[in-house]
């Protein structure tokens, strides 16, 4: 077995693939990670359609080239999927920094000069899932050669799903804008930040007409009072109020659950805080409890909050080093109402909320946060905007390869017996 | 319906899985097995809904939640493989492989959370996650043959037969995770506003999914070697491990916005 000697086999495929990592690693040595602002529209647009007009015209003009022939078929498709795989491993294994700030800002270590804290934007990343790409193309040209039968479908629909959703994928990343925008309640807003801190002025403003947040009822824990973690330590604990009167154990505690106040002022008192009702902004939730230890007759009873921007936390001590606290509470949902105003249209009214983002042109308008620090009483409701010209491209792809998925459970493998007459294997099976 | 009573109905359904294993060892007809484990499994579901009602969400965001649902699906996976090829042993594998994991939930339960955050509050929910776990199960059936084929290669009378199984599991297996994954870039793109973002949990799942292309791809060349194929299988259910629960250990992890309690 000759390398180099035509019929190509695994061995070909994976110096070629290996070739594509070294050159991707030379590339990294000298000119550093991508600058995806480099291939911005319509540079990317160029390279896509020279890219599919390569693809073409080695495809026609080349039609008995068995190198070509090759580089359509699992030989050359099974090592460059097994090289990528790899730096994928790589990717999920070491921590990766983000994209926003500068080269510069980054330590010189080995895995900065190989690319690898950075491995989307690095060369041999990209390189290689353009290869894959080629492949794909080649592969699905190839095919239409062959007699043709039911089961093609099944290949054409996953091959060119993928080939759409990768190409779309990677051309369109230079062209994603994301960008932050900050509203507080009764003001417009149509400036933005981007990734790098500049400000851009859009073509669309919204108003804040009000912002809500729905929390899920409080929770009582018992914490040890010099870590603050929850007991019990192997198997931590929590109760979630339910009503008042209820008898539950916790971490071996009993409570008694003797009042529940959701508009709570915490004041201090003699020894110990204690809460009244007050319906006001700031206001914190608080429950009375009364907790006995485990085996014992005497109990302690006292006011625990979590507190609020304007109160303390109010933690029960009920033993010499625990206490029982109430955790912050966990957001149900939060929803903004907006006005917003286009520059064709008039005002229109509507509500962007978690998984419900609001689409307006070219621009999804997603809920992203809060004033965290006044938690449900901010005032002041934190979007983000996302424009990708290329989705079109990606999501075809991803609905074609939707479609295949499902014809591959149908259909299953390629029964043993007719697997000889629409491969190539029978020509290459020395390899 | 809360885990207190999880231990009464896992016993039940555990029962009745292993008697079902034990007639398809005894039994000529493919029905008693069937009934047994069909039985084992609406036990089991019974409890699944119970649980979906009290917390009034969907059981499915805890490594608790998911686990249950993959003790479920394993002897799901395995009475199909049964129905379909009558491999005898096959219902044994998953029934105790599904005993370990029914053991770990009542031995290392997590904290059993009733609140769901609001990303998680989407219709995408359910079915990917639920999709995944199916996925998960029929391709641990395959490991499971992979593993018998390496251990027991020389006894082994109708090799192509076990390979055209783990062939007919994998490929079920991979259509559900592709389904699983896409369905999880179209929620992506819903709540975060892109459909990719290359997060630790998402690049494992892209690691998983390539690992088994290597094998589909692998497969198709008449030449292929059947000891090499089956060890292909093993490699990508490690990566299945770690894009599973694996992530959660691992240095990159600490970005992830996949880490949910
Ligand atoms: C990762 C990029 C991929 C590459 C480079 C690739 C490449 C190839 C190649 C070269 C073949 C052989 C075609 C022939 O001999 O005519 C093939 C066949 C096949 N591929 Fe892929 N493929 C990829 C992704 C996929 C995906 C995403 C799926 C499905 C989810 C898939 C499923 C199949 C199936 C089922 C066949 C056999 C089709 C048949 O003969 O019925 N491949 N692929």
């Amino acid at each position: 077995m000759r390398i180099w000697e035509q019929p190509w086999g695994y061995r070909e495929g994976f110096i070629v693939a290996v070739g594509i990592l070294f050159s991707g690693l030379l590339l990294q040595f000298s000119v550093g990670n991508i600058q995806p602002t480099l291939f911005a529209y319509p540079v990317n647009g160029i390279i896509g359609i020279l890219f599919v007009i390569g693809l073409l015209a080695v495809h026609f003009l080349f039609p008995r080239n068995r190198t070509v022939r090759w580089f359509g078929g699992v030989y050359a498709a099974v090592p460059a999927i097994t090289i990528f795989l790899l730096l994928c491993v790589i990717l999920g294994l070491i921590p990766q920094h983000s994209h926003s700030n500068n080269n510069s800002q980054l330590p010189s270590t080995l895995l900065a000069t190989l690319g690898w804290n950075r491995m989307t934007t690095s060369w041999p990343f990209v390189l290689l899932c353009m290869y894959l790409v080629f492949i794909l193309g080649l592969t699905t040209l190839r095919r239409t050669r062959q007699k043709q039968s039911w089961r093609d479908i099944g290949f054409y629909i996953n091959h060119v799903g993928l080939f759409l959703a990768l190409f779309g994928g990677l051309l369109g990343s230079a062209d994603m804008e994301r960008l932050t925008m900050s509203v507080s309640e009764g003001e417009v807003e149509w400036r933005a930040i981007n990734q790098l801190g500049e400000i851009k002025e859009l073509p669309l403003a919204i108003q804040l007409d009000s912002f809500l947040i729905e929390e899920y009822l409080p929770k009582l824990v018992l914490i040890e009072n010099e870590t603050g973690s929850i007991l019990p330590a192997e198997k931590p604990e929590n109760y979630q109020f339910e009503d008042t009167g209820k008898t539950v154990r916790l971490a071996g505690y009993t409570l008694e659950i003797l009042e529940y106040l959701p508009h709570a002022a915490i004041l201090r008192g003699d020894s110990n805080l204690y809460a009244v009702p007050m319906l006001m902004e700031g206001a914190a939730s608080a429950i009375k409890v009364k907790a006995t230890p485990p085996g014992r007759k005497e109990s302690v009873t006292g006011w625990v909050s979590n507190g609020s921007y304007l109160f303390p936390h109010s933690i029960l001590p009920v033993s010499e080093n625990t206490s029982i606290a109430m955790p912050q509470q966990e957001i149900k949902r939060y929803r903004s109402y907006v006005t917003f105003y286009t520059e064709n249209g008039g005002p229109q009214q509507a509500i962007i909320e978690v998984n419900k983002p609001l689409s307006i042109g070219n621009w999804m308008i997603y809920q992203y946060s809060y004033d965290v620090a006044k938690g449900k009483y901010s005032d002041r409701s934190i979007y983000e905007l996302v424009r990708d010209p290329w989705l079109k491209v990606v999501y075809a792809g991803i609905f074609m390869l939707l479609a295949g998925a499902m014809f591959l459970f149908i259909a299953g493998p390629k029964k043993v017996e007719s697997e000889e007459s629409n491969t190539q294997s029978a020509k290459t099976k020395n390899v | 319906m809360n885990w207190d009573s999880f231990i009464y109905f896992a016993i039940l359904s555990i029962l009745f899985w292993a008697a079902g294993a034990t007639a398809a060892f005894k039994s000529k007809r493919k029905a008693t097995p069937a009934l047994l484990t069909v039985t084992g499994l609406l036990i089991f579901l019974l409890f699944i809904v119970g649980l979906w009602h009290f917390l009034e969400r969907p059981p499915l965001r805890t490594m608790g939640e998911t686990r249950l649902w993959y003790s479920f699906f394993l002897p799901v996976a395995g009475l199909l493989t049964f129905l379909r090829w009558k491999y005898k042993w096959i219902l044994s594998f998953t029934t105790l492989l599904s005993t370990v994991f029914i053991l770990v939930n009542i031995l290392k339960p997590e904290i059993h959370n009733k609140s769901l955050m609001p990303a998680l509050q989407s219709p995408w929910f359910a079915p990917h996650v639920i999709i995944y776990m199916f996925s998960y199960a029929i391709l641990g059936a395959a490991t499971l043959i992979a593993l018998y084929y390496l251990i027991r290669e020389r006894k082994i009378e109708n090799c192509d037969r076990l390979l055209h199984m783990t062939d007919e599991l994998v490929y079920a297996g991979v259509a559900c995770v592709t389904l699983g994954m896409l369905m999880g870039a179209i929620w992506a793109k819903e709540a975060w506003g892109h459909y990719w973002s290359w997060d630790p949990k998402e690049t494992w799942a892209a690691a998983t999914w390539l690992g088994y292309m290597v094998y589909i791809h692998y497969r198709l060349k008449k030449n292929a070697s059947s000891r090499l194929s089956m060890y292909l299988l093993l490699i990508a259910f490690i990566l299945l491990q770690i894009c599973w629960y694996g992530v959660n250990y691992l240095p990159s992890a600490q970005q992830s916005i996949h880490t949910y309690s």
